[in-house]
């Protein structure tokens, strides 16, 4: 189950004023409050949140939104981002990889979700194989990338630390953006 | 008695020292004029220097200072299309005929002098600065298209400065002109001015202590500039300079921030500009300006 949080909606709540920029520190807490109180209130365990309504992320509101509730909630939901357009990729990977964060994030028009942020470049392979071919285990994706498999076993527990993938028995799903 | 102090017949940041130097020792004792009436042009982050004296010296709790205005019509005008005069009327007993409402039509002015008091301001900020910004950026500087959201960025950024760290208000303005001497190039150019702190007591319960008795307004702005330093414990804060660096070295822009005594630029090689300069005349708060060049055909 996913729950969509469309960030638009709540920044026009936080600043009661129909602004389409994610700007100032202020903002994004506030923005950040909703969405944390939005995932209280809700069952699913993946968040999606959709910026298509956003014009402009700055560097505060990426730290405030998306680098500061991925700390808060990282052992509770896996969050996903939608609607970005490439200058909010650029704004969120910068901050994300100065925490040493990482976040998938779905283009328009795809199912196929990349990563923002820093994961170590295996993970970031493994993320890719996982998100292309679906569920693996350790040795499937051994197979699929001709690694070994305690280099295959430290990907997938990378991207496990970081919520990018969901560990089912020994199968490692791509995330719901869907 | 008056202290008079002549602001520059062109004013801008190469001019600035000397209008600092002008108030002596902060806050002066005397009744303060400002006199432009002899100034033929004046950038962005001149006017707003202009206005940062006298907030400065409203907090000093000082006598409302004087300023005479330009005598040139022409010059009189620009101002009054920047904003100057509006908010100048609030600091200083304005002396000199002004212009009663900014002229309309197109126009360089891509921002007026805009107070940026709380964080609701730079939400203003960055609403009105989208639509000219892409024009001036894209149309007539050559910078791709994504540049104007790094643009507004930098000036989100730069305005937050201020609310974050002044401890007071300040104003922000942004123009584009022509860089006829330095460059010979169009150029936007953003200002950004408060009379607050200043870089130096705002970091300096956090980091003066390591560097010793090197601390000082220069080493201040270098932590801030060069090492992206906080006074926030925050692991996210002191992101934003950074990231301003990193466009403007694509765009081969330049920024520059005077805070107390001391200067630090980041120099493109089009400039002569030296990246630190000490023991400048004080001045208060901080005096931020980013200018962003017109791309040239090769790199377009």
């Amino acid at each position: 189950m996913i729950q969509t949080i469309r960030i638009g909606l709540l920044l026009r709540e936080a600043v009661a004023a129909p602004y389409r920029n994610l700007v100032t520190r202020p903002t994004g807490a506030a923005v950040r409050t909703r969405i944390e109180a939005t995932l209280a209130d809700s069952n699913c365990l993946t968040a999606l949140l959709d910026f298509s309504d956003i014009e402009l992320v700055d560097l505060s509101c990426a730290d405030e939104v998306v680098a500061k509730l991925l700390l808060t909630v990282r052992t509770a939901y896996f969050v996903v981002l939608q609607g970005l357009r490439e200058d909010h990729h650029e704004a969120i990977d910068h901050v994300l990889t100065h925490h040493r964060l990482a976040v998938a994030a779905v283009p328009p028009g795809s199912c196929a979700p990349r990563l923002l942020g820093w994961v170590p470049a295996d993970a970031r392979e493994a993320f890719a194989c996982v998100s292309e071919r679906g569920p693996l285990d350790v040795s499937g994706l051994s197979r699929g990338l001709g690694w070994t498999v305690s280099r295959s076993r430290d990907a997938l527990g990378a991207l496990t630390v970081h919520r990018l993938v969901r560990p089912i028995g020994e199968l490692y799903f791509p995330l719901q953006t869907t | 008695m008056t202290r008079v102090i002549e602001v520059p017949t062109h004013f801008d940041d190469r001019s600035f020292d000397t209008f600092a130097a002008g108030f002596g020792e902060w806050p002066p004792a005397e009744k303060v004029l400002v006199d432009a009436r002899a100034t033929q042009w004046a950038s962005p982050y001149g006017l707003i220097g202009i206005l940062t004296a006298g907030q400065a010296l409203a907090e000093a709790k000082r006598e409302k200072p004087l300023l005479t205005v330009p005598t040139s019509d022409e010059v009189k005008r620009y101002w009054a299309r920047a904003g100057f005069f509006a908010q100048a009327a609030e600091l200083f007993e304005l002396h000199g005929k002004v212009p009663r409402s900014a002229t309309t039509g197109p126009s360089d002015v891509l921002l007026d002098v805009t107070p940026v008091r709380a964080s609701e301001d730079v939400h203003g900020v960055v609403h009105k600065i989208s639509e000219g910004a892409s024009r001036i950026l894209h149309g007539e500087l050559g910078l791709e298209m994504k540049a104007t959201l790094r643009f507004s960025m930098a000036l989100s950024e730069a305005c937050q400065n201020i609310v974050e760290h002044a401890g007071t208000s300040g104003w922000v303005a942004v123009q584009a002109y022509t860089f006829r001497r330095r460059l010979g190039r169009r150029v936007v150019v953003i200002a950004v001015s408060d009379a607050g702190v200043g870089f130096r007591r705002s970091l300096e319960s956090a980091h003066a202590k390591r560097f010793g008795e090197r601390w000082g307004d220069g080493a201040a702005l270098e932590a801030a500039l060069i090492q992206n330093v906080s006074r926030f414990r925050d692991p996210g804060r002191g992101q934003g300079l950074a990231f301003i660096k990193r466009f403007l070295d694509q765009w081969e822009g330049k920024i520059s921030i005077r805070s107390g005594t001391a200067r630090l630029s980041i120099v493109p090689p089009w400039d002569e500009d030296v990246p630190m300069s000490d023991h400048l005349p004080n001045f208060p708060g901080a005096q931020v300006q980013i200018i962003i060049p017109a791309q040239e055909a090769k790199s377009r």
